[in-house]
């Protein structure tokens, strides 16, 4: 899952970052409004992260912006003002939920994880499909409660797959969602990868989680347990 | 005190108004007077040239007596009953009349008595003549002498009838008095009308303060006369000079507490990622969330406007509406539904912030607390607006009711936000004068009646 996180205090921005990443979130940095802007239109994120007091463009119009060349991933606003009037401007500019700094670092990952889940349909918070299970905030996967361990891309690749079960995902677009910006993408890995993962939550073939669709990509064909 | 309370219009009006009535009436009383002296001086010129004319008319005789030609200047003393009368007396004897008085005795004043100089004389006197009235007569003594040195002496007795004269001077009066009371009512009509237009800008001001007070206008308009722009301009000055200097207030405790947030936030990040003592953590985490509520609630009381009647109206309709909508963006995945009743819209004149903040924080903590419903309800009571916010969670218990809304205690300390928002949303009220009461709601929750007086 790839998150946009435009914020302006550096030392905000830095452990915020490393703690996403520990969490095994692709997190793409912007410092102020113009280049988040810029990042945000130009890059397929899941989520936004988006600092309204920002230098050279406020944060709202970043929002409105991003809104008004229809780009529609959710929207968390991170913000100093805590005043209703405030939240709501926000949100009628088009973001779709708002913390007041400071904040505990698992309730920004909780609304964060929640924006990703429910901009894809997931109503509950752990994904399930058949007897897979990924727990997005412990980061553990379980295949009929048997865990299984997996590497930090792996993880990614999953829960973007996950996240989109039964929708067809191309390669583009997984290489997008799980490297960082400036990352030397090849497309050859992220067959690895998938082979892997067939091998680790499928070790008897049984299941067949992800076909794949020859020049279109990939499906999770595990149906989604709500 | 009544003087004193009299309004410019009815000062102007009144003094203006006693100044015209005095201004025509003594108008009217010299005018009348001056016409009087006129008419009285024209009548004796008149009665002397009528006897200078029947002197160059007659003809002494020797013996005393006169002829008079039949004809007369004046074609009055040759009418009958004209009104013009003559006679010429000697030595208390009638010895001649105008053909006029009909040989009538007119009883006209006797012989006069010529001065010892011998100089004529002349008198003026009323006589009454019966069955004719008041006549004015001119008597005219004088002395002639015979072409033997005799001499003798006359008098010429001129009567005119008064009432005619009388006629011309009501006439002119009644004309006097119907030009100058008309003169009058048209000044008195002129003088109500300018008072009006002159004095309009000044119902202007007091209409544009009351727009200000209720909020439809944040400033004077412009366009007032000269005398008035500079006042005008100095309550434009004075009501600029307070909303900035609210908003300077506002704003720097918001940027002050605004500025303190970052710090706390960083501090919290750098426990997140660096503490090894997990107690050490737990008790910076909870000390940072103390004063990060404390700078929340500061900042609230101080910046809380608290009635005024300096303010725009607020359409609470458009406040809520746009709250729910936030709230439902945020509460997506529990799926509330809500119930907004409002009758037409309604508007209170107050901060807009303030109204924010206040349905802000009491929605937020139904829309947390519910388990999928909310119900809002506004109506106007009889001297207040009462706006009930009901939802169906657990409800707060009886014992915890007073001090959830009036300290802002938690009841929860596992859900941010909670006994603070309350505390602003109770704080709020209070500054407003009104009142919020927390009750059991027959959909099961709790029920918020929040009661604000009529500004």
């Amino acid at each position: 899952m790839r998150i946009l996180l435009i914020e302006d205090e550096r030392q905000i921005r830095e452990p915020l970052a490393q703690q996403l990443q520990k969490q095994n979130l692709t997190v793409d940095i912007a410092i102020d409004g113009r280049e988040g802007l810029y990042l945000g239109l130009e890059q397929p994120y899941d989520v936004a992260i988006i600092d309204l007091g920002l230098p050279k463009l406020s944060g709202i119009e970043v929002i409105q912006k991003l809104r008004e060349e229809s780009k529609d991933f959710p929207i968390l606003i991170l913000t100093a003002r805590g005043r209703w009037q405030d939240k709501v401007e926000g949100l009628e500019a088009g973001a779709d939920d708002y913390l007041v700094k400071p904040f505990h670092f698992e309730e920004l990952l909780a609304r964060v994880n929640a924006l990703a889940r429910r901009a894809s349909g997931w109503a509950s918070a752990t994904l399930q499909c058949g007897p897979i299970t990924l727990q997005p905030t412990s980061q553990e996967v379980t295949n009929d409660d048997t865990p299984i361990e997996l590497t930090a891309y792996e993880y990614r690749l999953l829960h973007y797959m996950m996240l989109h079960a039964g929708e067809v995902v191309s390669k583009t677009e997984l290489t997008e969602h799980i490297y960082e910006q400036d990352y030397d993408r090849d497309s050859n890995v992220i067959e690895v990868f998938i082979k892997r993962l067939r091998t680790k939550l499928d070790p008897d073939k049984t299941l067949n989680p992800i076909e794949t669709l020859r020049g279109r990509g990939y499906r999770f064909t595990l149906a989604r347990v709500h | 005190m009544f003087i004193k309370q009299l309004s410019f219009r009815n000062r102007l009006f009144f003094a203006a108004s006693l100044v015209l009535i005095a201004f025509l009436g003594l108008s009217a009383i010299s005018l009348n007077n001056a016409f009087q002296i006129s008419a009285d001086k024209a009548q004796q010129k008149r009665l002397q040239n009528y006897v200078y004319s029947i002197l160059s008319a007659v003809e002494f005789r020797s013996n005393g007596l006169v002829d008079m030609p039949a004809k007369l200047p004046e074609p009055e003393f040759s009418i009958p009953n004209s009104g013009l009368y003559a006679q010429i007396s000697r030595n208390h004897h009638v010895i001649w009349q105008s053909s006029s008085t009909l040989g009538r005795f007119l009883g006209l004043p006797g012989q006069l008595e010529v001065e010892v100089d011998g100089v004529s004389n002349e008198q003026i006197s009323i006589v009454e003549i019966a069955d004719e009235g008041q006549f004015i007569t001119l008597t005219y003594g004088f002395i002639w002498e015979s072409d033997f040195g005799q001499e003798f002496n006359y008098t010429i007795n001129i009567a005119e009838a008064l009432s005619s004269i009388e006629q011309e001077k009501t006439g002119f009066q009644r004309s006097l008095w119907y030009w100058l009371g008309g003169t009058g009512l048209m000044l008195l009509i002129a003088q109500a009308f300018i008072l009006r237009w002159s004095l309009r800008p000044l119902d202007d001001v007091a209409n544009d303060l009351n727009a200000i007070k209720s909020g439809d206008k944040k400033r004077l308009s412009k366009d007032y006369p000269a005398e008035l722009n500079q006042l005008t301009q100095n309550i434009n000055i004075l009501l600029d000079h307070e909303y900035s200097r609210r908003e300077r207030y506002k704003n720097s405790l918001a940027d002050l507490a605004h500025s303190l947030k970052t710090p706390l936030a960083v501090l919290r990040g750098e426990f997140d990622n660096h503490t090894q003592s997990s107690e050490l953590r737990l008790t910076a985490h909870e000390q940072l969330d103390r004063i990060s509520d404390l700078v929340d609630y500061q900042l609230q009381r101080a910046s809380t406007e608290g009635q005024s009647s300096l303010q725009a109206p607020v359409s609470l309709g458009d406040v809520i509406s746009k709250i729910l909508k936030s709230l439902d963006k945020v509460y997506l995945s529990k799926n509330v539904q809500y119930q907004f009743e409002i009758r037409r819209d309604i508007f209170v004149h107050a901060d807009e912030g303030d109204m924010y903040e206040l349905f802000g924080n009491l929605l937020d903590n139904a829309y947390k607390y519910c388990h999928n419903q909310v119900n809002i309800m506004i109506q106007w009571k009889a001297d207040f607006l009462e706006i009930i916010i009901d939802d169906n969670g657990n409800g707060i218990p009886q014992e915890d009711r007073d001090t959830i809304i009036k300290r802002g205690k938690r009841i929860d300390s596992q859900v941010e936000g909670h006994g603070l928002g309350l505390a602003i949303a109770s704080d709020i009220v209070n500054a407003y004068q009104g009142s919020l009461h927390l009750k059991d709601s027959p959909i099961g929750g709790a029920r918020f009646i929040i009661q604000l007086a009529k500004s």
